[in-house]
Formats: C-alpha cells, sequence, structure tokens
C-alpha cells in the first residue's frame, strides 16, 4: 500500500478526529500526530479505512517522526509463522527503505548421517533440503532426513534453553567470500557458498524454524548454480504475504537505529538525568553503575564510544559550572563573604578581633562591600547561631520556599543552589553537615522546572530547541525500546510454537517406533510398515 | 607515594574539593581495603602491586582534572599534591615526552629492577614478541610504554 499512488482530492478529507494534528515530514510525507497518546501514523485518522494517503516512493525513514507513522503501520503481530526477527536493538527501522522480499540461503547445516544432504536456512528463516551431489532442493524434508533434522532441532533448542554462551561460536570459514563473524544469538550469519562439509552443527539457528510453505505441495527443484536466483524468485512470489509483516527490516550491515549524533545526545542525556557529578571518573561510574540498566546507556554500542561521549559531556559541564559559579560570584560578593563567614565566624570572637585575624583573606578586603556591612552580618550572623536549630530550619524553609519554581526545582542540585539563597544570612546559619542533607530533602520533594509556557518564562530559542530535540530523541528511543520489546515477545511465541512442533513430531516418531516393534510381532503390521517405506521412497525418488 | 595527611592535621580544602570528595574517598577506601589484605599468600613482590596501582589511578585522576580537563584551580590542586592525594614526582614524568602513560617510579629507576636496566613494562608492545605477556616485578604493571 505504500507504493499507492491513489491520489485524494483535498475536498474528500474530512476533519481529524480531537487531538490529532497534520504534519509534514522535510521529506514532504503529511503524517499525523496526537499529543496526548503519541501516536504517529500516515493514515489520516477518521478516514474510511481504504482510504491512503499518497506516499511518493522511496521513504525517507531518516526523519524519525516520518520512521515512527511508518512502523506504526505495522504494529500488528504477523499472521504467518515464517520470518526471521530483526531482534538485537538495530531494528534499522530509520533510514532504510523496505526490502524488495526477495529470499536468499543465508546460512545452512550439515545434516549428520546422511552425507551430502544439507539443510539450507533462507534470509526469510524458510529452509529446505539440498543434496549437492544429485542438485535437488526439497521444500518438504524427506521422511528419510527426518529423525536426524529432529536431532538438530532438538540440540538447537536445548541450547536455546540452558547454554546460550555456546551460540557465541563462530561459524567456521568458507570460500573466500565469507567474512568471519562473531555470531550473537540474533545476528545472522550469512553463508553464500553451498558447499556442504559436514561440520557446521547449525547452531546459532535457534530463531529460525520451519513453517508452513506455500510451496509445500510439491518438491522444487534447484541446479546449484541459480540456486540463489531462484529462491529469489520464489520469495518474489510470497511477497504479497511479506509485505503484511514488519519482518525483516533489517539487512546486512543495518543502519543504527539513531544517527551518531542522536545516540550521543541520549548518553548525555542520561549522563543529566542521573546527576552524574562531571569532576568524578569514569572508573568510578562504570562501577557503580546506576546508569547501565537505563535504555539510552547502549544506544551507544561500544565503551569507547560510551567513554568518548562521557569525556565531552564532563569537559562541557565542567566549563559550565565554572562559568555559572564565576559570573554568581561576580553579581553578588555576599555571596563568599558569607560563605567565609560560616567557615570562620565565631561568637569567641568580636568583630575587631575577627577582621584583624582575617585582614588578608579575599572576602575580608573585597571592595565591593562595605565593612559595616561586613560588621553588621558578622554581628547578625553569630545572633542567630544562638537561636534554637528548629528555627534555624524554618527560616532556611521560609527562605527555600521563597525562590521561584523556575530557579528551584527538583532539577536542582544542592550544590549549585539560586544566589537568591546564597546570599542570605539564613543560608548560612545552620551548620552544613545538617543544613545539606535539609536542602537536599526539600529539592526531592518539590515539582520539576515549570515548562516557558507554564512559567511565563522567556526562554531562548537555543534552551526550546535543545529541549524540543531531546523530546524527539525520547520519542525514538521509546519506539526502538517498542520494537525490540515486540521482536522479543514474537521471538518467545515462536520458540514456544517450535518447542510445541517438536513434541509433536517426536510423539509421532514414537508412534512409528511402536508401530515398527508391533510390526515385528505382527506380520500383518509389518508388511503395511513395509509398504509405507516403498511408498515413501518412490515418492522420495520421483 | 606520600601518605595522605590526617584531616586533622591540615588546613582546610580550597574551593572545588567537594566536587571531587566523593571520588577521593572511594579511592581511600580502596587503597585501605589493599592495605588491610592479607598477603600471606601471595608472592613477596606481588603484595605491593594493588597499592601501586590504586596510587597510579588517584594521580591520574588529579592529573586529569588538572591538566587535561582544567576542572580545578592551581590551588586545589596544589593542595591535593601537598596532601598526598597524587603523587607529584609520578606527575612530573607524566609530562616528559615519552612517560605519558608511565606505571610507577620504580620502573624508571634501572638498579632496581631485576635486569638492572628499565623494566620489561616500558618497553613498546612492537618491541616484544608477539603474544609476549608482560607483568613487570615492581607494581604489575603490564605495559606502559607512551607508544601502546
Ligand atoms: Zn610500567
Ligand atoms: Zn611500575
Amino acid at each position: 500500500m505504500l507504493k499507492s499512488t491513489y491520489k485524494p482530492s483535498p475536498g474528500a478529507l474530512q476533519p481529524l478526529p480531537p487531538g490529532w494534528t497534520e504534519h509534514k515530514a522535510p521529506t514532504g510525507h503529511t503524517y499525523y500526530y496526537h499529543a496526548d497518546t503519541k501516536e504517529s501514523t500516515y493514515k489520516r485518522p477518521g478516514a474510511p479505512p481504504s482510504f491512503v494517503p499518497q506516499q511518493p516512493p522511496p521513504i525517507n525513514l531518516s526523519d524519525p517522526n516520518v520512521a515512527n507513522a511508518f512502523m506504526a503501520q505495522y504494529n500488528a503481530p504477523p499472521l504467518q509463522q515464517h520470518g526471521r526477527g530483526g531482534f538485537g536493538g538495530r531494528g534499522g527501522f530509520q533510514n532504510r527503505p523496505r526490502p524488495q522480499p526477495t529470499d536468499k540461503p543465508r546460512s545452512k547445516v550439515a545434516i549428520p548421517g546422511h552425507d551430502p544432504w544439507i539443510l539450507v536456512y533462507t534470509k526469510y528463516g524458510r529452509r529446505f533440503a539440498y543434496n549437492p551431489a544429485k542438485n535437488a532442493s526439497y521444500w518438504r524434508i524427506p521422511e528419510k532426513l527426518m529423525p536426524a533434522i529432529l536431532e538438530l532441532d532438538q540440540a538447537r533448542i536445548r541450547r536455546k534453553a540452558g547454554l546460550e554462551d555456546e551460540e557465541e561460536e563462530e561459524e567456521e570459514e568458507e570460500g573466500g567470500g565469507n567474512q568471519r563473524r562473531r555470531r550473537s544469538e540474533y545476528e545472522e550469519v550469512e553463508v553464500t557458498d553451498d558447499e556442504g562439509d559436514g561440520d557446521d552443527d547449525g547452531e546459532g539457528h535457534a530463531k529460525r524454524q520451519r513453517t508452513e510453505e506455500p510451496g509445500a505441495d510439491g518438491p522444487v527443484e534447484f541446479t546449484e548454480a541459480d540456486i540463489a536466483a531462484q529462491l529469489a524468485a520464489m520469495g518474489a512470489d510470497y511477497g504479497d504475504e511479506e509485505m503484511g509483516s514488519d519482518e525483516d527490516w533489517e539487512g546486512e550491515g543495518a543502519d543504527p537505529p539513531f544517527s551518531d549524533e542522536d545516540a550521543r545526545a541520549l548518553f548525555k542525556d542520561l549522563l543529566d538525568d542521573f546527576k552524574i557529578n562531571p569532576y568524578s571518573s569514569w572508573e568510578k561510574l562504570m562501577e557503580e553503575g546506576k546508569i547501565i540498566d537505563d535504555a539510552r546507556y547502549t544506544v551507544l554500542n561500544t565503551t569507547k564510544a560510551r567513554k568518548d561521549a562521557w569525556e565531552e559531556w564532563t569537559r562541557v559541564k565542567i566549563l559550565e559550572r565554572k562559568a555559572q559559579r564565576a559570573t554568581e560570584e561576580k553579581k553578588d560578593p555576599r555571596i563568599p563573604y558569607l560563605a567565609f563567614l560560616q567557615d570562620k565566624a565565631t561568637p569567641k570572637l568580636y568583630w575587631p578581633e575577627f577582621r584583624r585575624k582575617y585582614k588578608k583573606e579575599g572576602p575580608m578586603k573585597d571592595p565591593k562591600l562595605a565593612d559595616k556591612d561586613r560588621e553588621r552580618w558578622y554581628r547578625e550572623h553569630n545572633n542567630r547561631l544562638k537561636l534554637p536549630q528548629s528555627t534555624l530550619k524554618s527560616d532556611l524553609k521560609t527562605l527555600l520556599a521563597s525562590v521561584p519554581a523556575s530557579a528551584l526545582n527538583n532539577q536542582s542540585t544542592p550544590d549549585h543552589l539560586p544566589p537568591h539563597v546564597l546570599a542570605d544570612l539564613r543560608y548560612i546559619s545552620l551548620d552544613p553537615s545538617i543544613r545539606d542533607p535539609f536542602i537536599e530533602a526539600y529539592i526531592q520533594g518539590l515539582g520539576p522546572p515549570p515548562t516557558a509556557e507554564e512559567g511565563g518564562l522567556e526562554e531562548d530559542a537555543a534552551t526550546t530547541k535543545a529541549r524540543e530535540d531531546r523530546r524527539k530523541r525520547e520519542r525514538a528511543l521509546q519506539e526502538r525500546e517498542r520494537v525490540v520489546a515486540e521482536e522479543k515477545r514474537r521471538q518467545e511465541k515462536r520458540l514456544q510454537f517450535e518447542r510445541a512442533r517438536l513434541r509433536d513430531e517426536e510423539r509421532e516418531l514414537e508412534r512409528a517406533m511402536v508401530v515398527g516393534k508391533k510390526g515385528l510381532q505382527s506380520q500383518l503390521a509389518g508388511e503395511r510398515l513395509a509398504e509405507r517405506m516403498v511408498i515413501k521412497k518412490e515418492a522420495e525418488d520421483s | 607515594m606520600p601518605a595522605i595527611r590526617p584531616s586533622s592535621k591540615r588546613k582546610a580544602p580550597p574551593d572545588g574539593f567537594s566536587d571531587i570528595e566523593e571520588d577521593l574517598l572511594v579511592f581511600g577506601n580502596k587503597m585501605k581495603d589493599a592495605q588491610n589484605t592479607p598477603t600471606d599468600n601471595i608472592p613477596k613482590h606481588q603484595a605491593q602491586w594493588p597499592i601501586f596501582q590504586i596510587s597510579h589511578q588517584r594521580s591520574r585522576y588529579i592529573y586529569e582534572l588538572y591538566y587535561e580537563k582544567e576542572a580545578i584551580s592551581k590551588k586545589l590542586y596544589e593542595w591535593l599534591l601537598k596532601n598526598g592525594y597524587a603523587d607529584a614526582m609520578l606527575i612530573a614524568k607524566w609530562k616528559k615526552q615519552g612517560y605519558e602513560k608511565l606505571c610507577c617510579l620504580r620502573c624508571v629507576q634501572t638498579k632496581e629492577t631485576n635486569f638492572n636496566s628499565t623494566c620489561i613494562c616500558r618497553v613498546p608492545k612492537a618491541g616484544l614478541k608477539d603474544g609476549q605477556d608482560v607483568q613487570c616485578v615492581s607494581c604489575g604493571c603490564r605495559g606502559c610504554a607512551s607508544s601502546d
């Protein structure tokens, strides 16, 4: 439907249901967004189901909004079972035009005890038996191979169920064209060489499964030379069906779902949100492990990339803090003086003594302050120290409450309070060991910073843009998470399906064996069995 | 490796100390753990390795904050050196070309090594036989040549 060239006349458009807004992506595609549900779609909401807005191909999915809208059309779980999934978080739902549904061989397994037979897996998770000696391929697995293939499947499932680690093994290197790749559970291993030599035991095929093949009504033959081309053609035959699902968006070398810049930005958002101390070391960050469970931790996929982003982030943050501190101190000379008082003032010293003792200290000779004020604050501070702690606490609370939410909110850090607070005597009355936890608790109880609209604050364009960019990144991440979760769920379903199927087959084999035993006892049954074998053999050889 | 002065005997730290206090505390705790770990079952020359490594990491941390990120003031940096949070001698070496990654001072003091020459860990990887795994006796360093 994406290639539909049907253009509705503008007059035919119905008004959008409440909450929906129409948008145009930079690529020119119209999409619809629902601010409350965060849904986005290409399909005009409220329109009759047959109505599809124009989709000029090819679609550029580099715009996350377009990608999201595009993805939204493929949310429904696929009806058919076959197909591999692009699990692994690299769903590649961006930047990639939808691939043509051409199937091709991806990997193969020697069928133990049936040399030279091999089992070939296709890109779309189909499999077929192939006899290189005879140049013959069968979608329907010949009966005589069934027990061996069943064993392969069981071994695979056992591995899947218990020993995931073994799947890390590497596939033998073949030919010249195959690159050795480390294999993880969900990674595809491409095998383009059709020469089977029996060493491959089929590891890593856990996510594939045999399916009811549309071509199963009769064996299909290939010549070895154009096996891939034939499969491609077959794939095209099933194209319509493939289009109905969102499988196999991932090709070899799929682009990461985020631009490098976005990924770095997401990682830095993570550092911001966890209030990571930019002066702290990378090793400590890793040892603490606080951030590694966050989805944004893995948007950068190497430790080096993460460390680089962290490095960048720390430098920027340190600069920001330095600049902030400098301007604050410049703005209000009371701040360094009061900090100094908190540290040094004592009721044991009268002002003249105090002044004499510390006359060389910076805050004591700052020309921006009058000596008269310094004296007044000194006395006041010492007087306040005699007040009960409860009074000092409630005074501090009053002070904190007087700060607008834009300057003090749950995003504030206790070591970076607004100058308004720092320049107030009430701030220095309590000992820092009591005061700082008190302030921290207070901050935690506050609400989030007001947005530009509600706060009526004038935000500069850069801040607004930064916030919008961040929202955009987060939406893209949510989308990715959703796709990954969906895929995982589907994988599990497939595994269950396969287990059930294997149980059925096991039962069938058991039955066959029982019949075989009975056959020894019963002449008649034995004859029937022999008859069946002959029929099967004929069917195979035909 | 200067020992850290007990806090009772030193002046209050300069501004900016609170930014790095927690990391220093973690280093301090690691150091204590390393010093209190029994070394009965460890070859004598290995017993000091963890202590050298933590000392190296802590010096590196402060070095990077001051020289690379310019995150701390000169005043604070000097205070840290004076109070034993970082090894000034080792840092002095790092500033010299060819010694940017030096693990410890012992490894460039020729007479103390087993080989009566510069420590094996100072040999660039390129100068070693393929896959040769080295670990120096003095601090357990596995290679600290600048070119590695
Ligand atoms: Zn070394
Ligand atoms: Zn050393």
